[in-house]
């Protein structure tokens, strides 16, 4: 059982990472789209053990990586540091959107202003990005109205709802 | 006193993936696109290219849906706005007819060959980049349908970008946008050249070096001869300026090519190696431009020399 959650989990990523590249290349509007393979690793680093949230945000990174065009492991480092801080923080979030909308607003935001921030450091010229404030916020506002459905499905696949009372704790 | 001891396993384990994120960008960087992260990354990219096919087609539907519901609200004013352009292209093309018959007369005159159109190859956009700040488009055709390192991709509008590296089946190509781009160009009107930068999104800029005559709004760019075959339409002026003594015109560009709706695109069959590339810069087509000639690599990527071995000399000619 174990296994069968950790290869959907897997398969998931897979998936989110060619919707991100396909589906959503044709729905962006305001011309930006959601950070999906990001927001995937915030649902489901809200009910994994720590080891193996830390290790889907570094794979799912690679994934990204190797898909993108930054230097690999760049995005691997950026979704670590975001699973490590779901990780600390999910036990002192009440499982409710008013809270959790604003949250995965904010790790989204953050994350990717931490993409921006170290792509520049290794040569990326990301911040020099003429429109990096709507690549930064508008991508975070939908990752929060997404977070509506992604984080209900990712506490449904894991079983979590069922062997907790709220999905934040463990 | 702090002992390693005292992190607790997922501090340990949290700061050993950093540490082997920041090895895995270093030796990347190191490997300046080619070793084990180019292979890793073509290999990936040949494994995710039929999950994409998969997954776009099979969310065909929803995004047709999304599509054209977007499509309503626009619709009206963007009819009227072809409607203007209809009635501009077709001023166009009776001035263009007339100057291809002077053209055609003026080179029998000269006993000059006509330059010979560019073979191309048709292809699809597959896939976009994983994220806002990817600049690159993956395209259907790789090394088995002709495509090559280096080759320009063009829209009906204009330049879209280069080739960047190429798989069997599939190739990735780096959008002009990108903030590593630089392309050389010449104003069609005046004949003057420059530089074209890249800001990630939004309009790019325009540095022109030695020039007298302004920038007039809606002068066309198109590129200069370098890396690109000459006279690719890359971009228009989106505000006119004139420079200042002592000081090089900088103004913004918009790109000519559907960059945010690609579809369909043609690969021009051009390539040129780094000697022409550079011996053509050094001619006077490039101005003695500092930032030019030492800071950056001029129509390519700043971090990157990718090495083709082909020369092609067709120049001159559009797609």
């Amino acid at each position: 059982m174990k296994w069968r959650r950790l290869a959907a989990t897997i398969v998931i990523v897979v998936i989110a990472a060619a919707l991100q590249t396909t589906m959503f290349a044709r729905i962006r509007p305001f011309d930006a789209a959601p950070a999906l393979v990001l927001l995937v690793v915030v649902a489901f680093a809200r009910h994994l053990p720590p080891e193996v949230a830390l290790l889907l945000g570094f794979g799912a990174g690679i994934v990204q990586d190797l898909l993108a065009d930054s230097p690999l492991g760049l995005w691997a480092l950026v979704f670590t540091s975001v699973a490590f801080f779901v990780v600390r923080v999910r036990d002192r979030l009440e499982d409710d959107f008013s809270l959790i909308g604003p949250f995965v607003f904010g790790v989204t935001a953050g994350g990717l202003a931490l993409f921006a921030v170290l792509g520049t450091i290794f040569g990326e010229k990301t911040l020099a990005d003429a429109g990096i404030i709507k690549k930064l916020l508008l991508p975070s506002l939908y990752n929060m109205l997404l977070a509506a459905l992604i984080l209900p499905f990712a506490t449904w696949v894991l079983g979590a709802a069922r062997r907790r009372s709220s999905p934040f704790q463990l | 006193m702090w002992r390693p001891s005292n992190l607790d396993r997922p501090t340990g384990m949290f700061l050993g993936l950093l540490v082997l994120s920041l090895a895995l960008v270093t030796t990347d960087l190191r490997a300046s696109g080619e070793g084990l992260g180019s292979t890793l990354r073509d290999g990936a990219q040949s494994v995710f290219a039929p999950v994409e096919r998969v997954v776009a087609s099979a969310t065909r539907p929803v995004a047709d849906f999304f599509e054209s519901l977007s499509n309503i609200f626009s619709l009206s004013s963007e009819n009227r706005a072809m409607r203007d352009q209809v009635s501009e292209l077709n001023r166009q093309l009776q001035e263009t007819e007339s100057l291809r018959i002077r053209v055609t007369e003026l080179e029998a005159l000269l006993n000059l060959e006509p330059p010979g159109d560019l073979d191309w190859i048709a292809a699809q956009v597959l896939a976009v980049g994983t994220s806002e700040f990817d600049q690159v488009r993956v395209i259907d055709k790789g090394a088995n349908d002709g495509v090559g390192i280096d080759m320009p991709v063009v829209d009906e509008g204009g330049l879209i970008g280069r080739v960047v590296a190429v798989t069997d089946t599939v190739a990735r190509v780096r959008l002009i946008t990108d903030t590593t781009v630089h392309i050389a160009v010449r104003i069609e009107r005046t004949g003057e050249t420059g530089v074209l930068t890249g800001r990630g999104s939004g309009p790019m800029v325009l540095e022109l070096f030695n020039t007298d005559a302004a920038v007039v709004e809606g002068d066309l760019l198109v590129t200069a001869d370098g890396r690109f075959p000459a006279g690719i339409v890359v971009a228009r002026v989106l505000e006119s300026a004139r420079s200042e003594v002592g000081f090089s015109l900088r103004t913004t560009a918009a790109p000519v090519a559907g960059l945010t709706s690609i579809d369909f695109v043609k690969v021009l069959v051009f390539t040129r190696d780094e000697a022409t590339v550079g011996e053509l810069e050094d001619q006077d087509r490039l101005p003695d431009s500092p930032s030019v000639d030492s800071g950056t690599q001029s129509e390519g990527d700043s971090d990157e020399a990718p090495e083709t071995t082909t020369t092609t000399t067709l120049g001159g000619s559009a797609p």
